[in-house]
């Protein structure tokens, strides 16, 4: 699994608590993305098992709103996910340390 | 109230047209939710303007024909249905244009600009020239290119050139270095914010 910065963002929010299930819309304002963004992306994650999804219940107290469907990372998404998050981390601190302090001789230290 | 119901129709007719692309099995399901979302926005109490999330809602819809259409073109250059099995699949990303299509669009873009500047400047040329179309295309070209730079700051990747170069074409040249950069240089959707920002 790639880990794009549109990923990454969307991994963060499911992390923050794995059993909790978010709506499209509620996924989009929190990783701030865009729906042309989002929507290929849970697909992609659903097929790959990292992500369930499940159509609400229809509700009495709903106000007669449309069923929406909710998303939540699966057992082994949670992991695939906080597995990525850590990798992601370890790398940027490690690309900022070289950054800030470029070893003698070293090319490319600035790219 | 007729504003956000008008939207709302609007909105679920764009759904409808974007879920003809996909496969009967999975157009339904993606009809369905998407309608639902589209409400989530129309009734969302944190934005406080019925303009604003009519807005939003067509952001909305907007980003979804885009993407599917952009999804379903190798459909219909090769085989049916290829594209939709990308959304089934799930896709990265979509598909930058063809290079000839970004090139003549940049140009074509360029030309009415150009067209738009000599024209009014033409057109107002007497012996006290009055200042108001410097008023309109100054913080037009600045605004342009404010957004060229941002897109160029976020983006992970562009083609051809170094971020910087592009940056400098951008600067040095309004607004041919901005468009020359939209269509050739950029290589895919700006990012957000740059990889490894914490949410």
């Amino acid at each position: 699994m790639k880990l794009t910065a549109p990923l990454e963002r969307v991994l963060r929010v499911l992390v923050a608590d794995p059993a909790a299930p978010h709506y499209g819309y509620d996924l989009m304002k929190a990783a701030r993305l865009p729906s042309g963004t989002l929507y290929p992306m849970l697909a992609r994650l659903q097929q790959e098992g990292l992500v369930d999804s499940q159509w609400e219940e229809p509700r009495p107290d709903a106000s007669g709103r449309p069923a929406r469907k909710y998303y939540r990372l699966t057992a082994e998404g949670a992991r695939v996910a906080r597995l990525e998050l850590a990798r992601a981390a370890t790398t940027a601190s490690g690309t900022r340390r070289v950054v800030a302090r470029p070893a003698h001789g070293t090319p490319g230290g600035s790219s | 109230m007729s504003g956000g119901l008008s939207v709302q129709r609007i909105g679920e007719r764009i759904i409808r047209s974007s879920c003809h692309r996909f496969p009967p099995d999975v157009a339904a399901d993606r009809c369905r939710e998407w309608t639902a979302e589209l409400s989530a926005i129309l009734d969302d109490a944190s934005i406080r303007s019925s303009f604003l999330r009519a807005l939003r809602a067509l952001a909305f819809c907007a980003g979804i024909a885009r993407t599917t259409w952009q999804l379903s073109r190798p459909a219909r250059a090769g085989s049916r249905n290829a594209g939709s099995e990308q959304w089934r699949t799930g896709a990265p990303r979509a598909r930058p244009g063809a290079m000839a299509v970004r090139v003549a669009v940049g140009l074509a873009a360029y030309l009415v600009v150009a067209g738009v500047v000599i024209g009014t400047t033409v057109l107002t040329a007497d012996p006290r020239p009055s200042p108001w179309p410097w008023l309109l295309f100054v913080p037009l070209a600045i605004g342009f290119d404010a957004y060229c730079l941002r897109d160029i700051v976020r983006a992970t990747d562009v083609r051809y050139l170094r971020k910087w170069v592009w940056a400098l074409i951008c600067l040095a040249q309004v607004p041919l270095g901005g468009i020359l950069y939209l269509t050739i240089g950029r290589a895919g959707p700006a990012q957000p914010a740059p990889p490894g920002t914490p949410s």
